[in-house]
């Protein structure tokens, strides 16, 4: 009897826990949903602010963002590939191999404010760059840099060992190997990988705030020296600081909404691919 | 398998891993050296030191490990019980058709930005910690304790995932085993899966701290960001309902572009953020390592 | 597909950067300026298709710092440039081109104004800042904690305050008290808090959910009204800057005849600060 009451409680505390989980987490989306979505038109996304946010759109905003995240990506893609390439082919049965791992596990856990501090010593400051929207793209694609890499790491991993075998059986050296089998196979990782980075560099106010972004008046950078962005996430922090009219309200929610679709749509095409080697992985 | 010596991608793969390493390595050392000037001037002060006051040259960091320790532990505690028993509903009770959806939604969720989290926080958040605390007389809205709530929230789906994780990672074996030895669901989860999935939890629980620590916009905007509150005791609970700064606050506020230029004042900025680094580093290598030990169990 | 991505990269880069004018004008600095400046630099790209950015970090201090450091062009202050400043950027010949004026008010919640304190001496502030003052009570008000919201360090609505009260920021005493940034947030906290009260530009006090004291000085009050502060009689009124580095040339002078001119007066009205016809030379008065 007693017995059963256990089982009975701990599915019930359990069930409860979750949903509450599950509530706290839809009621923030709902909230946001509600405030944001009366600013959302088609012209504020094609228009440009006007009235220092009170007026307009983010137009330039989402440009910026987009600026940033396409060179997040040129610089962690490649970056991503030569470590996950080392880890599981070049690097397979070297002593090295774990502090790697280690190495991106610990880059993963660094505050992102660290990166940012570190950009304004480094573009800001030692190469003269100003705010410069590379500077923040580097600094992203370096933050980001370990989720693109396990997940790609792990994808090579799951890569059947007959693919590799059948090609040292027909006389491949090993880079061939890699070049014609191994990352054309892999190329799945590297896309659910970067998509899952990209979500996270998105939302990334810290790291651009002090090297890239400013509030208004940018629009598509000309050149690298002092050429800022604006972006998405700069711009609801400043507004939540610093806004100048009541009417400014349902902008920041619009935007706040706006950087969450960016966020959740990054994600959920990256979903499928990895629940997918979520499950596999695990043999329970 | 036919291994040439060099190759153009053997190259390049070194090539890019030792960037990537640079990189990291330089930036740690970077924060070392730039922060020499506040050691020297301070030495282990500048972490026991309970005063901060940049024109005077006074740097103590204490106060602000106090509010980001405390921060992160309100989260903790929160977010933790609420986050693993979720997980263990998910992964124990939940049938299976849902697990999918449950399990995306909550990884989709893990996703929300923390400026939008700040902005709730300013904009909601405050204002019901203040009503709520009425009686105790807050100063304001802005305390450690309104953080700490704001970053459980914030981390919860962190904890539901690699909670979840840790279950799974509990061979279908040993419950198959469990129940035929005669024990119902409830007890087998209890007595069968957790023991054995404690080392991931722990991990769960020390990754999901990793991130707290490290939280800055969120945090910036409801916290106060009021120096030198450290408490008369370190257990007392009156700390929590004031205002309070942690160490990623300071460094994302107005003294990180004043203190630029100023050697001493500079060091102190870049000083806290390698206790800031240190800290992030030890939780996180800690969590690692407890996950390398599940996993090991796992197979 | 990345080969792709990159080339519609590069070619947007590309085609932005020619599309662009080699010149842009650079401002940054106070965000109590900010408000005039930023909307005058919408109707000069509108208008004139110039490339202006606007930033507002560091506030007053950063526009000194950045102009002096030769990264922006036109720095917005709301305090003068000091000797030290001065001293610190010895390249940088700092012209103050003022805009208009303002006043720093200090601002209290609903409760502190209806419970009675409509007013303040230097010296009742100089206790609630040194925190020898707690209560609203010992200065005829309500029974409640004082909740003092300090403006950021290098602000230059900071430097105001301090100034008037103790004559030169460096003589301010350490103090340590929960910060705000910029006006929005100052005044959001301050009306969400009972007993709150900070320093906030005058033009911001709506009087609905935030108050503006008056200074008593000399036994009478003084309101941070327009008359008070086009004459310099409210004593923490303050001149708008627009800094240049040496005499404005080409799109900086183009910014600053805009600001001088009517229509950048009016923006300065607009937003709720004087513009420079409403100043009035100070009358010969005891200050």
């Amino acid at each position: 009897m007693r017995r059963k009451l256990i089982h009975h409680l701990l599915r019930l505390v359990t069930a409860l826990c979750a949903v509450c989980a599950c509530s706290v987490l839809a009621i923030i989306v709902w909230a946001i949903w509600v405030r944001g979505w009366p600013a959302i038109s088609w012209q504020f996304f094609t228009e440009q602010i006007r009235l220092v946010g009170a007026a307009g759109g983010i137009f330039y905003n989402l440009i910026g963002t987009g600026i940033l995240l396409l060179t997040a990506l040129a610089v962690s893609a490649p970056l991503a590939t030569g470590i996950a390439l080392m880890h599981g082919v070049y690097w397979q049965h070297s002593r090295h191999r774990d502090k790697l791992t280690v190495v991106l596990y610990v880059l993963n856990g660094v505050p992102s404010i660290l990166f940012g501090i570190f950009g304004m010593i480094v573009f800001v400051q030692w190469l003269g760059w100003g705010k410069s929207w590379l500077s923040g793209g580097m600094l992203l694609g370096f933050m980001i840099l370990p989720t693109v890499t396990v997940a790609l790491m792990e994808r090579i991993a799951s890569l059947p060992r007959q693919y590799v075998e059948a090609a040292a059986a027909l006389g491949l050296t090993q880079s061939q190997t890699v070049r014609s089998v191994i990352l054309p196979q892999s190329v799945s990782g590297l896309i659910t990988g970067s998509l899952l980075g990209l979500a996270r560099a998105a939302g990334e106010t810290a790291p651009i705030m002090f090297t890239a972004t400013i509030f208004a008046g940018a629009t598509i950078p000309g050149g690298i020296k002092e050429n800022p962005v604006l972006s998405l996430p700069y711009h609801i922090f400043i507004l939540a600081q610093d806004s100048f009219d009541p009417s400014v309200g349902s902008k920041v929610w619009g935007t706040a909404l706006s950087l969450l679709a960016v966020v959740f749509i990054l994600n959920l095409i990256a979903l499928p691919a990895r629940l997918k080697i979520h499950e596999e992985a695990r043999p329970g | 398998m036919l291994r040439r010596r060099w190759s153009a991608t053997k190259v390049a793969s070194y090539v890019f891993t030792l960037v990537a390493l640079a990189a990291a390595v330089g930036m740690v050392a970077l924060f070392v050296i730039q922060s020499l000037p506040v050691w020297r001037h301070e030495g282990s002060g500048f972490v026991t030191g309970t005063e901060w006051f940049y024109r005077d040259g006074k740097f103590g960091a204490a106060p602000m490990i106090y509010g980001t320790v405390a921060v992160a532990a309100i989260a903790l505690l929160l977010a933790a019980p609420l986050g693993m028993g979720a997980a263990v509903f998910i992964s124990e009770f939940l049938p299976r058709q849902f697990r999918l959806l449950v399990k995306g939604s909550i990884e989709l969720l893990a996703g929300i930005p923390s400026v939008v989290y700040g902005l709730l926080g300013i904009l909601l958040l405050r204002d019901w910690v203040y009503e709520a605390l009425e009686a105790y007389e807050p100063l304001s809205g802005d305390t450690l304790l309104t953080a700490g709530i704001l970053l459980a929230v914030m981390i919860l789906p962190t904890v539901v995932t690699l909670a979840d994780d840790a279950l799974r990672g509990v061979p279908s074996t040993q419950r198959l085993a469990s129940r035929a030895l005669g024990l119902n669901a409830g007890e087998c989860v209890l007595f069968t899966v957790l023991p054995q999935a404690l080392p991931g939890m722990l991990a769960a629980i020390l990754l999901a701290t990793g991130r707290a620590l490290g939280e800055t916009i969120a945090v910036f905007l409801i916290v106060g960001r009021q120096d030198n509150q450290w408490p008369e005791s370190l257990l007392s609970l009156k700390p929590l309902i004031e205002a309070g700064q942690t160490l990623t606050t300071k460094l994302g506020g107005s003294e990180t572009n004043i203190a630029y230029g100023e050697p001493l004042h500079w060091g102190a900025m870049v000083g806290l953020g390698l206790l800031l680094l240190a800290l992030a580093v030890v939780v996180t290598i800690l969590g690692v390592w407890l996950q390398r030990i599940s996993s090991r169990h796992a197979t | 597909m990345k080969k792709r991505l990159l080339i519609i990269f590069a070619s947007t880069v590309l085609l932005g950067g020619l599309s662009l004018r080699a010149d842009v004008l650079k401002i940054n600095g106070s965000t109590t300026v900010n408000l005039p400046v930023a909307e005058a630099s919408e109707i000069l790209r509108a208008e004139k298709k110039m490339e202006i950015q606007v930033d507002t970090q560091g506030g007053s201090s950063g526009g000194i710092s950045m102009l002096g450091e030769g990264l922006v062009q036109i720095g917005m202050i709301s305090k003068h440039v000091s000797e030290a400043d001065r001293a610190k950027f010895l390249a940088c010949k700092y012209k103050e081109i003022q805009i208009g004026a303002d006043a720093v008010a200090m601002i209290v919640s609903k409760d502190v104004w209806d419970g009675g304190v409509k007013s303040l001496t230097k010296e009742q502030l100089a206790g609630i800042y040194e925190g020898k003052i707690k209560n609203w009570k010992d200065v005829g008000g309500p029974n409640r904690r004082i909740a003092f919201f300090n403006k950021e360090p290098g602000r230059g609505t900071w430097e105001v305050f301090v100034h008037w009260i103790y004559g030169d920021p460096k003589k301010a005493p350490a103090v340590s008290f929960p910060e705000v940034g910029g006006n929005e947030e100052t005044r959001n906290k301050v009306a969400s808090t009972k007993g709150a009260l900070s320093q906030l530009s005058s033009s911001w006090a709506d009087n609905q959910k935030v108050f503006a004291l008056s200074l008593k000085v000399e036994g009478k009050d003084i309101a941070p009204a327009t008359e008070n502060i086009a004459t310099g009689k409210y004593p923490m009124s303050r001149p708008l800057f627009i800094l240049t580095n040496g005499e404005p040339a080409g799109d900086a002078k183009t910014m600053v005849d805009f600001m001088l001119s009517d229509r950048g007066q009016e923006l300065v009205k607009k937003h709720g600060y004087l513009a420079l016809a409403q100043l009035k030379p100070a009358t010969p008065e005891k200050k």
